[in-house]
């Protein structure tokens, strides 16, 4: 049955939009993709959009992918983001249930507090947060930036999972308590199981944040051996300055680019449902 | 649906799987990484050089670590890199620590305030400003070091040195490594190939200015998003020539004192950038793009002249077109007949008050400041250095030398570098580029900046 | 102070959940065994160096120096006598509603073209408009600024096409209004995630609404007024909070990455003024009082619009 739009030129007006919209999305990647193909020259002398001339300069992968180390960075990257996502995710989960199943004094506050810090302009925080790792000897670990990033999660993970928590079913605790078990028991055994969707979904809302983030990541981390990805971009970026390699760059880009458009098109659906979660309250 | 989300993740997979590949597939052999041994390793871009800390072997009587800063840009690091490894093959019982790289002045930006900065700093590009440095109490006085200090070869430092130290309160706290010049580009080449007169003065400036524009071609490129190009190459030496040559009124306007903004001096050079203004001579690419982009635009032809550094040649060197032989002149502004302006800018190097190892510091300092290692800075990083001394016999390029012929020439003025109050410099360029732009007037721009310097004060 | 602490806490009760094994001390033992590790952590990580920071706008201090001088209000004096701060409000609360009207627009007919308008291609479109949002910032800074490069961008060269001349905007240097240009990337790059939450609202709405919409004749235009706006306003409310938030206080990144505040600090926002301010013009105190400034503003725009839409809600409902 398709009773969507019953004007033909209505419809066709519509589809253009939305076609329109999709190229400007896709083809800065397209975009993205021939400029690491091309070299200095061809950045001015042709039209932005001209096919890059062959030979094409795959070479430029190659020299980023060594000469910048991108191998290095791309393991120190996901370390740094899958530890800082398991530690978030179990801290925030917790946290979660007992601010949705058990209230006691403060505990709105404490939920405030959470979700106020997002309004907080965090580069400030940036000074004293050196200090702070660095009397801690933090600085330069990828530990010290999984505990930084894990616990800069709290406030949208608690924000999801408070809802989360919230709609799941009460009878289903109260059957556990009756069998016997404990609290921690009830929430191992059977609310964390079942809140599997919520916890995935910020999970991967958060690996996309955290392997794009670069500000902390420059402060935190000034050794090139321990560098992420996006520090490594943006010091790049840097010295493209002084040193122009736009083909490089664009082939950086595209390193850093491509992995989470992976992960964002696998886990699409879970994505779309961890985003929703959150508004659903 | 789900197959063509499938279809999404493999073929965006395969893509991952081709850059590796030709990534992997064209590996060579000279890429070994920097050693994980290393305290704080040089940069990825440095990282053939990795041996700069030899095993101890306590002969000598420098030990311990001894970490120098050095930014990267324009020059490149392979001067650093070099004279940093001589050193360190000279005193095998020092443990030397590379920190350099583009943004290692934001890098190491907590350490200094945290009281634990490295031995060594080299002061230059953005982040950093040896007044600055200087009132925080950073760096070392080197006051009575220099007095007596000498170089490696026994020369007292103070003789050879082109430009003196900048005093601050008749202390010492860094010392002039490089010296630069700013001034405008061109490409010789292209003028002859066009029949154009290379311009000595500003009416000559402005005549083949209008014959470039016929020709179609922008006379003039600046990078506008940091102005303080054309404030250093056009704007303060035009006004060094309307006040006479004397460039004691820049000094002034360094201390901040508002009347000198008001004088007339500064009034008639804002009046040239006006004129080019409102030739038309101004390309109007210039108010949003960056040094590489200006740059890029410069050497394509698209613009004639160009306000830069002598950096330059150097930092573009991957992209000059054949053929490209760059015309220099430090000042455009002066009336026919006056003298050349030379505006130094040089990049100095400083000892840390809180260095841990000064004696190492100083020891460094006594290595670099010699004339072997100046030849040497000449000719790796294309640029003059502050040591006095014929380079004319180097290696170094030939518009180097060029501008060391001008920089000793007794008919041009040279001005010492000053250092402006971070907040009069960022009103000086706001209103530069807004005056660029035709925002505002001469008259604006002058009470602006003396606005600004008085609430220094 | 700090590491030790949560942890004893923990063992603490999970000691009395063991031996009292009274109800209440095993619940005590239970929410302060999940609860304060990450308090802790928030406290360390976040509260901390934030309430550090500001403190430090009560001093004359370079961000250099180990040595701040004590000044009282006088950075917040100094402040509200800056007028390029005025200007940074002013541009903030214009990225700020540009980015709602823009936003919102267009995240909610993308959203009921792709659930209502029973397009073939809905999930194509989904999946691709989303993109954007998965990009680092440093990626959408590096693209946009070659597409608006008045020499060599994508937009001038589009638009000479058209034109004999070549066209030479620089479309980051007006002399004044430049602020609209970051618009559009600033938009381009959100509206995929509100186009999902709006989506998933109109997907919560029961069809049977539709479908006797549908019986009585009701056309796309008023089945959307009168079904679908009201039902999903709920999510238009969070998202256009969630908008306001997130732009008073993270607008910096994108003027930064592209203007850095220029040209003659026509484009400068809060946040970019506070780090021009802080890391440029060595007054990290006056910094850290923008700092404060733009925490005050964001928590009186956000009550305000909250009020103002619960009232927006009852109108319409």
């Amino acid at each position: 049955m398709e009773t969507g739009i019953r004007n033909p030129v209505l419809k066709v007006v519509f589809y253009a939009i939305l076609l329109l919209w999709s190229v400007s999305v896709i083809y800065p990647l397209i975009w993205t993709v021939l400029d690491a193909l091309k070299d200095n020259e061809q950045f001015f002398l042709n039209a932005p959009w001209s096919l890059p001339r062959l030979p094409l300069l795959w070479d430029n992968f190659a020299y980023v992918w060594n000469h910048y180390h991108f191998d290095r960075y791309f393991v120190n990257s996901l370390v740094v983001t899958v530890g800082s996502t398991l530690l978030g995710l179990i801290l925030s989960a917790t946290t979660a249930y007992v601010l949705a199943r058990y209230p006691f004094r403060g505990s709105g506050l404490l939920y405030l507090l959470y979700i106020s810090s997002m309004m907080v302009p965090f580069i400030l925080a940036l000074i004293p947060l050196f200090f702070l790792m660095n009397s801690f000897h933090l600085i330069n670990k990828p530990i010290g930036l999984i505990l930084v990033y894990a616990s800069s999660q709290f406030a949208f993970g608690i924000f999801v999972l408070v809802g989360f928590f919230k709609s799941l079913p009460k009878e289903l605790e109260e059957s556990s308590v009756i069998d016997g078990a404990s609290h921690f028991g009830t929430f191992f055994r059977v609310m964390l199981p079942l809140s599997q969707p919520g916890l995935i979904t910020i999970a991967i809302v958060n690996v996309l944040n955290i392997w794009n983030e670069y500000i902390i990541g420059t402060i935190l981390i000034n050794d090139p051996q321990q560098y992420t990805l996006p520090v490594e971009i943006a010091v790049m970026q840097k010295e493209m300055q002084y040193r122009t390699e736009w083909g490089p760059l664009f082939a950086g880009l595209l390193f850093t680019i491509v992995p989470v458009l992976i992960v964002y098109i696998a886990f699409q659906r879970k994505i779309a449902s961890g985003i929703t979660a959150g508004a659903i309250k | 649906m789900r197959n063509r989300r499938k279809i999404g993740v493999i073929s965006l997979a395969i893509l991952l799987v081709a850059m590796l590949l030709a990534a992997c597939g064209q590996k060579k052999g000279d890429t070994a990484s920097p050693s994980a041994s290393q305290p704080a390793a040089s940069p990825p871009a440095s990282s053939a050089s990795a041996s700069a800390s030899a095993p101890a072997d306590s002969g000598t009587k420098l030990t311990g670590d001894f970490e120098v800063q050095y930014f990267v840009g324009g020059y490149g690091d392979k001067w650093w890199n070099k004279v940093i490894d001589d050193f360190a093959k000279a005193n095998p019982g020092l443990n030397v620590i590379k920190s350099g790289g583009p943004q290692i002045n934001e890098q190491m930006k907590p350490r200094w305030i945290g009281g634990n900065p490295p031995d060594f700093i080299y002061i230059d590009g953005a982040g950093l400003n040896d007044r600055q440095m200087v009132e925080d109490g950073q760096l070392e006085d080197l006051t009575d070091w220099f007095k007596t200090a000498k170089n490696v070869d026994g020369d007292l430092i103070g003789d050879i040195l082109a430009q003196a130290p900048q005093q601050y309160g008749g202390k010492i706290y860094n010392i002039p490594l490089v010296l630069n010049s700013w001034g405008i580009f061109w490409d010789k080449a292209l003028f002859k190939e066009k029949g154009w007169t290379e311009p000595q003065d500003f009416q000559q400036f402005l005549q083949v200015g209008d014959q470039i524009k016929a020709a179609g071609i922008n006379p003039f490129i600046h990078t506008g998003k940091y102005p303080y190009y054309i404030n250093g190459a056009f704007l303060y030496p035009a006004i060094v020539s309307a006040n006479n040559n004397d460039p004691s009124i820049l000094q002034d306007m360094a201390a901040n004192k508002p009347e000198a903004f008001r004088s007339p001096a500064v009034l008639a050079a804002l009046n040239k950038i006006v004129q080019l203004r409102d030739k038309g001579f101004i390309d109007k690419a210039s108010v949003q793009i960056n040094h590489t982009d200006s740059q890029m635009l410069f050497l394509q032809h698209k613009d004639a002249f160009i306000p830069n550094g002598l950096w330059l040649p150097n930092e573009m060197s991957k992209d000059i077109p054949s053929g490209f032989d760059f015309g220099f002149i430090p000042s455009i502004t002066q009336d026919p007949g006056g003298k050349v302006v030379a505006n130094t800018s040089t990049a100095t190097v400083a000892v840390a008050a809180k260095a841990k190892n000064k004696e190492a510091a100083k020891a460094f300092l006594q290595f670099i400041f010699s004339k072997a290692q100046a030849s040497q800075w000449a000719e790796l990083s294309g640029a003059p250095s502050n040591i006095k001394g014929d380079i004319s016999a180097s290696n170094a390029p030939n518009y180097v030398k060029d501008a060391a012929k001008y920089l000793t020439d007794p008919n041009t003025v040279v001005i010492p570098t000053i250092t402006y109050n971070a907040d009069v410099d960022k009103a000086m360029m706001d209103a530069t580029l807004a005056l660029t732009i035709g925002k505002i007037t001469p008259e604006e721009w002058v009470k602006r900046v003396s606005d600004a310097a008085a609430k220094v004060k | 102070m700090g590491r030790r602490h949560p942890f004893s806490i923990f063992l603490q009760g999970a000691i009395l959940t063991m031996r009292t094994g009274t109800a209440k001390a095993q619940r005590y033992g239970f929410i302060a065994a999940f609860t304060l590790p990450a308090f802790a952590f928030f406290c360390i990580f976040t509260i901390y160096p934030v309430l550090q920071a500001l403190y430090y706008s009560l001093f004359d201090w370079s961000g250099m120096s180990e040595h701040k001088t004590f000044v009282g209000l006088d950075n917040f004096k100094a402040m509200f006598r800056d007028p390029i701060v005025w200007r940074s409000v002013g541009n903030d609360y214009f990225l700020v509603a540009g980015k709602v009207i823009g936003i919102m627009a267009l995240a909610t007919f993308f959203a009921v073209a792709l659930t209502r308008f029973r397009f073939k291609l809905s999930g194509f479109f989904r999946s691709i408009f989303f993109i954007p949002n998965v990009i680092s910032v440093v990626v959408i800074g590096v693209l946009w600024n070659f597409i608006y490069n008045p020499q060599i961008g994508f937009l001038n060269a589009f638009l000479s096409l058209f034109t004999k001349e070549k066209v030479d905007i620089a479309w980051l240097g007006f002399p004044a209004h430049t602020i609209w240009m970051l618009l559009p990337p600033a938009i381009w790059a959100g509206i995929g995630f509100y186009m999902i939450l709006i989506i998933a609202a109109i997907q919560n709405i029961p069809s049977s609404l539709y479908e006797a919409s549908d019986m009585e004749g009701a056309g796309q235009w008023s089945q959307f007024r009168s079904i679908t706006l009201p039902l999903v306003w709920e999510q238009v409310k969070v998202s256009i909070i969630h908008i306001t938030m997130t732009t008073l206080n993270g607008s910096f990144i994108i003027v930064w990455i592209m203007t850095e505040g220029g040209p003659d600090n026509s484009t400068q926002v809060m946040g970019s003024y506070m780090y021009q301010m802080a890391f440029r013009q060595f007054h990290f105190g006056f910094g850290a009082a923008i700092g404060v400034l733009i925490l005050v503003v964001s928590l009186i725009t956000t009550i305000v619009l909250q009020r103002l839409m619960r009232q927006e809600t009852i109108e319409l409902g």
